[in-house]
């Protein structure tokens, strides 16, 4: 086999054989250097179109007044959106209701799959991967076919659960769950999680999978208890896995949310099951009202950047285990 | 190891079949309502005694489902073909080779991850607008060309491609371009169709920006569609369910085909 480039196997011209053996292999030089870019080129590109130049153009118009009408142009305001972020009642709940959701997602996204995941870990191949995988089903299903049967399960009237607990006399008067300020939120939280928990409990039981058994047999042969075990082998041992679902679950809870919002309750009663993302989308094709919606999805993006690089720093601290 | 009681294993299999209820249930429910007459609908009857066909009829006079249901499918789609062909010449690139400016790509990459998409929606939405591509399926697909997602997980899935490999087929003359294609691409071939699963199931379940683009049902993908007929506050639940289960359909079908990918992707790469 030869070790030579493709192109040193031509035989030179004779004269003018150095000259272009030379221009030869700078060009190849220079297409060398210039092939990572090129193949880098369209995700790159595309990604600017897209993403960046969208992101900067948001930066702009978060110190702008524009109702997004044709024809019309924005109109500078300074920092009037964001001091009105914070003056602005409906957009403050949204922030708590925010904290709410990602809070009340958690046992969704770790408590409840974790246990379901130390359970299904000790049986055998068929019915584990039997549960598993109707766990999992919730998940792939589309957010607004999801929405739509949630929605008529909880319907106010004729929906099954009302249905049920009328007759089983829990109440004596139909709730109406989506307009009712005290349990339009909690739905949202039950729908979003019921969803989530399906794809948590496989991330946990890979990373359980993944534990080396060894630990547990020299465990039992030492004669630790089942709670024993779990708190000191198994805990640790999955810990940068609850780590991780504990990131990806508090900087994505509120945009998981986002679409049950829409569909159910449109934020309402009276705000009271909104969320930041959704009132941004909300100001800004509802209230035509851009310059406000700009800001506060700057904000955000500030903040739950820090929230991530916060979380990133703790993973790296404590992901030293079993290397 | 473990020695377990029956009565333990008994109340153990009772929890976990009880989460398998809860879990599918809602779907059940979608099911038998689809199929309930109108006289039986509004009961709590766990099966349809008069089964019909009305409901679905219904459902297909007023939405053109089949429209809809090929948008998504050529959505999901092209979503899936660009975002792969992207990512693969990117994550290349980045496994291959080393050069200036690699660490600003990974943090240019890494930082997409935390931009919301309403952060960017509506300067994407009025250059989507100026383009003449509103109510177009290019429109819903052209923004989600490229994945920063799918470019890192192709990326740890090219590294763990032995490196000497792909020296040796350099060395017997192929081109770059060949040593992704014919060397690297049949031999992780398992690893590009989970990523693909997942990038199928994500372009159809896309919600906000679809969503943003199509008002009218002929244009929108299914779950938009879906999500109009909901919205247009008749109290038809049992076409609207016929309507859902048409929706879910291609989704349950892929999943029971594919079940064992789809939890491998889902495992490999997780979610986003």
């Amino acid at each position: 086999m030869s070790h030579m480039e493709p192109t040193a196997v031509i035989p030179p011209l004779a004269g003018t054989a150095s000259a272009t053996h030379a221009s030869v292999s700078r060009r190849a030089l220079l297409m060398r250097r210039l092939k990572p870019y090129l193949y880098l080129l369209p995700a790159i590109v595309l990604l600017i179109i897209w993403m960046y130049r969208p992101l900067l153009y948001t930066c702009y118009l978060a110190f702008q007044k524009w109702g997004m009408v044709p024809g019309t142009e924005p109109t500078f305001v300074g920092l009037d959106n964001f001091t009105r972020l914070f003056r602005t009642d409906s957009f403050v709940h949204s922030i708590g209701n925010t904290v709410f959701y990602t809070v009340g997602l958690l046992p969704f996204s770790i408590v409840i799959p974790l246990i379901l995941a130390v359970v299904t870990d000790g049986m055998k191949g068929k019915s584990k991967n039997f549960y598993r995988a109707i766990f999992f089903i919730p998940m792939i299903l589309a957010p607004v076919s999801v929405g739509a049967i949630w929605r008529w399960l909880f319907h106010p009237s004729n929906g099954l659960v009302n249905n049920l607990l009328l007759k089983l006399n829990v109440v004596d008067q139909p709730i109406a769950f989506f307009s009712d300020a005290q349990w339009a939120k909690w739905i949202i939280l039950f729908i979003t999680g019921w969803k989530m928990v399906g794809f948590a409990v496989l991330m946990f039981s890979s990373a359980l999978t993944g534990i080396n058994r060894e630990y547990y047999e020299a465990a039992s042969i030492d004669g630790a208890g089942k709670f024993r075990v779990f708190i000191r082998i198994t805990a640790p041992l999955v810990s940068p896995m609850v780590l991780f679902m504990l990131t990806m679950s508090i900087l994505f809870a509120s945009q998981w949310t986002f679409a049950y919002i829409d569909m159910l309750t449109a934020g309402g009663p009276y705000g009271s099951s909104t969320n930041v993302y959704y009132e941004m989308y909300k100001n800004a094709f509802a209230n035509m009202n851009v310059g406000f919606s700009s800001a506060a999805a700057l904000v955000f993006f500030v903040v739950f950047g820090l929230i991530a690089l916060g979380l990133n720093a703790l993973s790296r601290r404590l992901s030293f285990y079993d290397n | 190891m473990n020695k377990r009681s029956p009565a333990f294993t008994l109340v153990q299999h009772g929890l976990l079949a009880l989460m398998c209820v809860i879990a599918v249930f809602p779907l059940y429910w979608m099911l038998i309502s689809a199929f309930k007459n109108e006289s039986e609908i509004f009961t709590a009857s766990m099966f349809p005694h008069k089964p019909v066909l009305t409901n679905f009829t219904y459902a297909f006079d007023e939405m053109p489902i089949f429209r809809m249901m090929f948008n998504s499918f050529s959505i999901a789609i092209m979503t899936g073909v660009f975002q792969m062909a992207t990512s693969l010449l990117a994550a290349y690139a980045l496994a291959r080779w080393r050069f200036r400016g690699q660490g600003l790509i990974f943090s240019i990459l890494s930082l997409t991850w935390l931009i919301p998409y309403q952060a960017v929606m509506v300067p994407n939405y009025t250059l989507v607008n100026s383009m003449g591509l509103n109510e177009n399926i290019m429109g819903i697909v052209l923004p989600y060309a490229v994945s920063t997602f799918a470019i890192l997980s192709l990326y740890q899935s090219f590294q763990s491609f032995p490196r000497v490999l792909i020296e040796a087929a350099s060395i017997d003359g192929l081109s770059d371009f060949g040593i992704l294609v014919k060397l690297i691409l049949p031999n992780i071939k398992s690893m590009v169709a989970s990523l693909g699963i997942i990038l199928f199931l994500n372009g159809w379940s896309e919600y906000l920006w679809p969503m943003l683009i199509t008002k009218d049902m002929e244009n929108a993908p299914i779950e938009i569609g879906l999500r109009l007929f909901v919205n247009s506050d008749t109290n038809m639940w049992g076409s609207l369910m016929a309507a859902a289960t048409a929706a879910c359909i291609p989704i349950l079908l892929i999943y029971i085909l594919l079940q064992r990918q789809i939890v491998d992707s889902f495992v490999r790469y997780g979610v986003k």
